[in-house]
């Protein structure tokens, strides 16, 4: 098991964001968090990148026992993310963002370029490295969180919204993207509100609501559920859906 | 290639400046630019490169100053020998202050830094050991050339040019570095920086380290040439300010920055003073407080990325005129 969250809970006061979530990652999972606004799936996910502090509960990282390590401990054991909204290092170029990440395992300059330099080249922005990277947009940005989080060489990554804010033609490019990530041995987790993303990428889906995890399984199976489809649509809806709509259509996915 | 030309350039107009300048006064001039140079390039590299706005600095300034003096007063000592006690013991206090204020962001860490200065000056000024309210005095007459108590502000002027190009030695091998490249991310956003592995604490707690040393150094040179320091001259945190105005004025975060800040600030400093006497004393502030607004509003980059920029803007019109050129 890679990496394993033992009965997560998060209160901001009073307030339960994550009740006893749980869930365990295999080597190899694309693993999608999904459920409505504020359901608590931003809040799980900061909970595992140690960006949060747990009210209880604990995480564990091939067995060992991650819980009190800062966010800089977990990447160098091979832990990466993204940030939902962009946490770009504007002063930088493209490439001097990029080598950020590549100096966690070196601390030469030179060999950080170069990492750098090979890691643009895989996301496809190897034109933009010496241009400022205060000057690209949101899709840019986007890339740019993946490509700095690939040049930690991590093991797992954690994409937090990587596509909220691209057009139809971006997600698609984006979704490739994230599939060669995968097939080159990084195991996946993935916050989207975008179904078909969920849809196209993910093995497993946890499904939140509230703070708890309602469901998990299959994207096919989750999405059928009725609990899940109550949670997004409401029970009127879980009503149509045992009436004979496709439950996938109703939330926003592919109509196929 | 254009680089090397230019910074050739300036070390040829700088070694040359007190011999085209050669009254005392000029020479005088030359050397405070130098000092301040030296503060606000230690500054630099915690309140620039690392975004951490320490307005407390004058507690190494002083550390610094004090250490000189008083191996002087206490032990019949060379200030010389003050210097390297001034510069441990300023290392040291800023781990202390560090640990606890860096975890602060934004505007706190500068409150607090401003605490610790208001705080060391009042026990300082209370400190029978330290000179209390009078302060400490260096030799009168000097012994022999270690007590670096020159008439003449020429060697001064040159002793400050090799310590501020260490300085700025030390500062340029840093932004190159692993350090210098995390400090800028930390800047920039230290949460993503942290997520990347950077150790954004450990990380600017060095940095303040290496800032305060290099700042003890600056105050050591200044009671040396001043041959004095009471808790105004050494702890008064109109020092911390000028010192964080230089590096804004002409650039913070820029190896270069500091001295441009300087070679605009210190003349008109003591020009003013000249001019007004007593009175000027005053009017620095008013000058100060001006200049802070303008950088905040116009130019907060300060003045070199401003050159900086033109200079960028420059060359794109020429290359698009080339460009166009080659097309016809």
């Amino acid at each position: 098991m890679l990496l394993e969250a033992r009965d997560i809970t998060k209160a901001f006061g009073s307030f339960k964001a994550v009740d006893a979530a749980s869930v365990t990652l295999q080597q190899g999972d694309v693993l999608g968090l999904i459920g409505p606004n504020g359901a608590g799936k931003s809040t799980f996910f900061n909970c595992l990148t140690g960006d949060l502090a747990l009210t209880a509960g604990k995480v564990f990282l091939e067995g060992h026992d991650i819980t009190n390590r800062p966010p800089e401990a977990r990447a160098r054991l091979g832990l990466a993310r993204t940030f939902q909204v962009p946490q770009t290092f504007e002063g930088m170029t493209v490439l001097e963002n990029v080598m950020i990440g590549a100096f966690l395992r070196t601390s030469h300059r030179a060999e950080a370029e170069t990492k750098a330099r090979a890691v643009l080249a895989r996301v496809g922005m190897e034109r933009l490295a010496d241009a400022p990277a205060r000057s690209l947009g949101t899709p840019g940005r986007k890339r740019l969180e993946i490509a700095r989080a690939l040049a930690t060489e991590p093991r797992i990554l954690l994409l937090d919204e990587a596509m909220a804010g691209l057009t139809q033609r971006e997600v698609q490019l984006a979704i490739d993207l994230v599939r060669d990530i995968h097939r080159s041995g990084i195991t996946l987790v993935i916050v989207e509100h975008i179904m078909e993303v969920i849809m196209s990428l993910a093995s497993r889906v946890m499904v939140f609501h509230q703070g708890r995890e309602i469901a998990h399984g299959t994207p096919q199976e989750v999405t059928s559920n009725p609990a899940v489809i109550a949670a997004y649509l409401g029970t009127r809806a879980a009503a149509k859906v045992a009436a004979g709509h496709t439950p996938i259509e109703l939330m926003g996915g592919p109509a196929t | 290639m254009r680089r090397t030309f230019w910074l050739a350039i300036a070390i040829v107009l700088v070694v040359a400046y007190p011999w085209v300048f050669s009254t005392p006064f000029q020479q005088r001039l030359g050397a405070l630019v130098l000092l301040y140079a030296i503060a606000a390039s230690a500054w630099n590299i915690i309140g620039g490169y690392a975004g951490q706005v320490s307005v407390g600095h004058v507690v190494f300034f002083g550390c610094g100053a004090y250490a000189a003096m008083g191996a002087y007063t206490h032990f019949a000592l060379s200030p010389l020998v003050g210097l390297p006690a001034g510069l441990v013991a300023s290392v040291a206090i800023a781990a202390v202050i560090g640990v606890p204020t860096l975890r602060l962001s934004g505007h706190y860490f500068s409150m607090a830094t401003i605490a610790v200065a208001e705080l060391a000056r009042l026990i300082v000024t209370n400190t029978d050991y330290l000179g209390a309210a009078v302060g400490l005095s260096g030799p009168t007459v000097p012994r022999n050339v270690f007590d670096l108590s020159f008439i003449s502000a020429l060697p001064y002027y040159y002793l400050f040019f090799a310590v501020l190009a260490v300085t700025l030695a030390i500062t340029w091998w840093m932004t190159n570095s692993r350090m210098g490249f995390y400090l800028r991310a930390i800047r920039d956003s230290e949460r993503a920086a942290r997520s990347l592995g950077a150790p954004a604490s450990r990380t600017k707690l060095y940095a303040y380290m290496l800032s305060a040393g290099l700042t003890s150094v600056a105050g050591a040179l200044y009671a040396m040439m001043f041959g004095f320091v009471d808790p105004d001259s050494g702890l008064g945190l109109l020092i911390s300010v000028k010192i964080l105005i230089m590096a804004a004025l002409g650039g913070a975060g820029l190896l270069f920055g500091p001295l441009v800040g300087a070679a605009i600030l210190v003349p008109l400093e003591e020009i003013s003073n000249s001019l007004l006497g007593g009175k000027g004393a005053g009017l620095t502030f008013v000058v100060y407080g001006a200049i802070i607004v303008l950088i905040a509003r116009f130019q907060p980059g300060g003045i070199l990325a401003l050159i900086n920029r033109l200079w960028a803007k420059r060359k794109t019109k020429q290359e698009s005129k080339q460009g166009a050129a080659d097309a016809s």
